[in-house]
């Protein structure tokens, strides 16, 4: 990500709650880049609204530092309010103003005379023009979400943080609007963060990922390469179903039930862990396989196959593969990995 | 579905009572125009039209403005700090903020302007710079003081209920802390404010013993000597019809805004606010915040009044006026309990007779204690000439005058006034029985009659307690009707208390005085702490 040029910069950030006296954000570090959308993607109660409003200075940081360009945000004893910082923000409630029309509500952070115009084109731009003197009770949530990314936007805000801006709508308008505000976004050439805890709906939006656990950043890059190559078991469960087998690296590979994977780079020794999505697993039916298959079921654009030891035992795993599969439970098959779908990390 | 659920919980007899609560409390108003309209008057009122009228007017504008002004700026003060900050003793100030309604604002304008006048303490200490309490902005003063927890417990409640979301959201737009409260919080608060404003300006239109003894002429002091100096129901009657037609425009003014309410409420997921904390200079100065109106409004007056009542031989017939008072307090407050909670069943059957009689009962609070009492008198002199001729005709005898029915017409007063009162609390308290509760009850065998028992009361007994214990605290503060409506040498506290201060004689009415607060406020410091576990309904008129 070099190439781009670094907007906003978090760096050790650290807050920790009054009364629980739990750390929120344990020492988180972010970039954001100019024109680009961060998705920020962890569970919940991993920290990641808790950095996203210190970054809108709802939050003082306890340690670290956040600065855009070179002025110091938070941190160094000083903290900005964030009236004077040029955030944009969407609440996860939209928290429109309900005693304000949506052209008002829109207005509210433009000054001088031409703050309706303004806001009235930036409705415009979202297809709300004809809703302008329309209060947000009367608006769909579909509408009331777009009316708060106008109005964050409307000051040309230095940074737009969106928080889980899609929670309250149902699937199908969820997609819809998904697309859109990522339109939006990049028509205004935003640079943007939006938290969710949805991986498909992070890598859907994300021109880059970051990946939150305990209060920590754990991993950035494009959604691509934090999807092919986690940096830790507790990366690759964010994004989706993945088997996690331990292993002992030797003369740089590393044993797994279904054959050595390359581990190179390694200490001889070292406990790692194979991290296998479930696409990885090519299945054939053989006579003397070593596996058998348990269950089988559809899920629509795939099938997801559950296969245990030929011998027995507790142990069982996931594949999912392409349909239609000759393949039915009770079948013997031997089990092939593609590496393109399969990473090795330290424990 | 609400119809349905709820049959068999006595619904037909709880819209018999709500219709009777509706009579009794429109009968009055209706009499009064009646009256107004019909009565042949001599020129009293030209008369008074042209001398006196426009200072009532004026005086009433004055006062009411300067008592909405001053309680909405303490009472909306209070409610943020309470509702949105942490601070040591938050919790207690939070229900004893509310106890300054046990003091009569004539109780509290006979201790000021005793302490405030040339003599009186405050004015020597501070070699005359204090000014005196006294006239149309003492008044005001006086209501402000007194009358103030009504905008701020809906003002509490509403600042609790708003989501923080729209406050963090003006601030990333640009705006600064004050500005985000200014141009956020407060409006989406302004329902709320504006039916505790109408309120207070209703009440201190209402008043007579704070104007009278500290001289603001207002309308409701040109009334009662129409009637009491002048003699004329007619003329009294017409100038109640004046009063009632300003409490129409406060109210009607006060539903413009409640209809907004529905564009105030939060949009989308509702996320309660973290409250500030303040510490060291900032908690102090939030504690002195929360004890000053106590101080002004409730331990100063108070204070001063023992220390009277103290250096003076008691009042004669005490022990009498204050049976009196209590006698009259409790049995309103049953009866209003009573009609307030029929009617918030009959409300909750969905019948349109129950509707239309929750809301005529409603207009019975917006209509000054005096006039209720001229109109009680308008219906029993109807009745009475109605009865007579019939009478005496059957009998040769001549029919007992009703006007001496006694206590039975005060209470009849009281209820028109009051018993509306009761009904928001009573709806709200009903609203917590959820029709999933009383399935559940029946689906366990329990009949109308034991659901009722074992389901509703236990729900809502607190706050139709709460309601009647209010009603209780008004009726012994309430002075007009009192003084038009009482059967001869029935005194009452708040009599005595103003007889004695009419005349004058401050350290006579200083017990008595000082009694009505201290008997109100044990039924006060409950009804606080209700008030302040539940959240309030929204207004009641």
């Amino acid at each position: 990500m070099s190439q781009t040029q670094t907007v906003l910069s978090v760096r050790g950030a650290q807050r920790r709650y009054v009364k629980k006296g739990q750390a929120a954000l344990a020492s988180a570090d972010l970039d954001l880049h100019a024109g680009r959308i961060t998705a920020l993607l962890g569970p919940s109660g991993s920290g990641k609204s808790t950095l996203l409003r210190a970054i809108a200075g709802l939050e003082r940081l306890d340690g670290g530092e956040i600065r855009l360009g070179d002025t110091v945000w938070s941190g160094h004893g000083a903290h900005i309010p964030p009236e004077t910082r040029r955030v944009g923000m969407v609440f996860q409630d939209y928290a429109l103003f309900p005693h304000l029309d949506a052209l008002s509500n829109v207005a509210f952070g433009l000054k001088g005379k031409d703050a309706k115009d303004i806001a009235q084109a930036q409705l415009e731009a979202a297809e709300l023009g004809h809703k302008a003197k329309a209060f947000p009770h009367e608006l769909s949530g579909g509408e009331q979400q777009r009316v708060a990314l106008a109005r964050a936007l409307a000051p040309s805000p230095a940074v737009v943080l969106l928080d889980e801006p899609f929670s309250g709508l149902d699937r199908r308008l969820r997609h819809e609007l998904r697309d859109r505000t990522v339109q939006t976004l990049k028509a205004a050439g935003a640079t943007a963060m939006i938290v969710t805890h949805d991986a498909e709906e992070a890598m859907a939006v994300a021109d880059e990922l970051a990946l939150m656990d305990a209060g920590r950043v754990i991993q950035t890059g494009t959604p691509d390469e934090v999807w092919m190559r986690p940096v830790s078991a507790v990366a690759a469960r964010l994004l989706g179903d993945v088997e996690i087998i331990e292993s002992t690296v030797e003369t740089g590979r590393a044993d797994t039930p279904f054959g050595a994977v390359d581990a190179h780079g390694f200490d001889e020794g070292e406990t790692v862990h194979a991290l296998i999505r479930p696409q990885a697993f090519g299945l054939s039916l053989a006579e003397d396989g070593t596996f058998t298959i348990t269950r089988r079921r559809s899920a629509g654009t795939h099938l997801v196959f559950e296969f245990a030891p030929a011998e027995g035992g507790d142990t069982h795993w996931h594949a999912h593969t392409a349909s239609p599969s000759p393949l039915h439970e009770g079948d013997r098959v031997s089990v092939s990995l593609d590496p393109a779908y399969l990473s090795v990390v330290r424990r | 579905m609400t119809a349905g659920a709820h049959k068999g919980v006595w619904p037909d007899r709880a819209t018999a009572l709500a219709i009777l609560a509706a009579l009794v409390c429109a009968a009055p108003v209706f009499a009064v125009a009646w009256i107004a309209l019909t009565g042949q008057s001599d020129d009293y009122l030209l008369h008074l039209a042209r001398t006196r009228l426009p200072v009532y007017l004026i005086y009433s504008a004055y006062v009411g403005l300067v008592a909405a002004g001053g309680a909405a700026l303490i009472g909306t003060g209070l409610g943020w700090l309470i509702a949105r900050t942490e601070f040591p003793g938050r919790k207690l100030f939070s229900w004893v903020l509310i106890l300054p309604l046990a003091v009569p604002a004539y109780v509290a304008a006979y201790a000021w302007l005793d302490l405030s006048q040339a003599g009186g303490p405050l004015h020597s200490w501070t070699g005359g710079l204090f000014p005196t309490v006294r006239g149309g902005w003492g008044s005001g003063l006086m209501f402000a003081l007194v009358l103030y927890p009504y905008i701020f417990l809906l003002a509490r409640d509403a600042f609790t209920g708003q989501s923080a979301d729209a406050y963090n959201a003006a601030r990333t737009l640009g705006a600064g802390p004050l500005s985000a409260f200014w141009r956020t919080s407060l409006p989406m608060a302004r329902p709320a404010l504006a039916a505790g404003v109408a309120l207070v300006m209703m009440e201190s239109l209402a008043d007579y013993g704070t104007v009278s003894y500290l001289g603001a002429p207002t309308l409701s002091i040109g009334l009662i000597r129409a009637w009491s100096g002048a003699g004329s129901l007619v003329d009294a009657a017409r100038l109640s019809l004046i009063l009632v037609a300003i409490a129409l425009v406060v109210f009607s003014l006060e539903r413009m805004q409640r209809r907004r309410a529905r564009t105030t409420a939060a949009s989308g997921k509702h996320k309660p606010a973290p409250r500030l904390e303040l510490t060291g200079w900032k908690a102090g100065l939030a504690t002195l915040a929360c004890l000053t109106p106590l101080a002004l409004g409730l331990i100063i007056p108070l204070t001063r009044l023992a220390w009277l009542a103290l250096n003076e031989l008691p009042a004669t017939g005490l022990v009498a006026a204050t049976f009196h008072s209590l006698t009259l307090a409790s049995i309103s407050a049953v009866c209003a309990a009573i009609l307030g909670m029929a009617t918030a069943y009959a409300l909750r059957g969905g019948r349109v007779m129950a509707t239309v009689s929750a809301r005529a009962a409603g207009l019975g609070y917006a209509v000054p204690g005096a006039v209720a009492a001229v109109g009680v008198i308008a219906i029993l002199s109807g009745t009475q000439g109605l009865i007579d001729p019939a009478w005496q005709s059957l009998t040769g005898e001549v029919f007992p005058i009703l006007l001496t029915g006694g206590a039975a017409a005060l209470i009849f007063a009281y209820l028109s006034r009051f018993a509306a009162a009761a009904i928001g609390p009573s709806e709200a308290a009903l609203g917590r029985v959820t029709p999933a509760l009383d399935g559940a009850a029946r689906t366990l065998g329990a009949g109308s009659r034991e659901r009722l028992w074992r389901v509703h009361w236990p729900l809502i007994a607190a706050g139709v307690s709460s309601a009647g214990l209010l009603v209780f605290v008004e009726v012994l503060k309430e002075l007009p009707a009192t003084m038009i409506l009482r059967p001869f040498n029935y005194d009452t506290l708040a009599i005595i208390a103003h007889n004695y201060a009419a005349d004058e004689r401050l350290g006579e009415a200083a017990l008595p005085s000082l009694l009505i607060p201290l008997v109100a406020l044990i039924p006060m410091i409950f009804v606080a702490r209700y008030l302040s576990r539940t959240r309030t309904p929204s207004g009641t008129g």
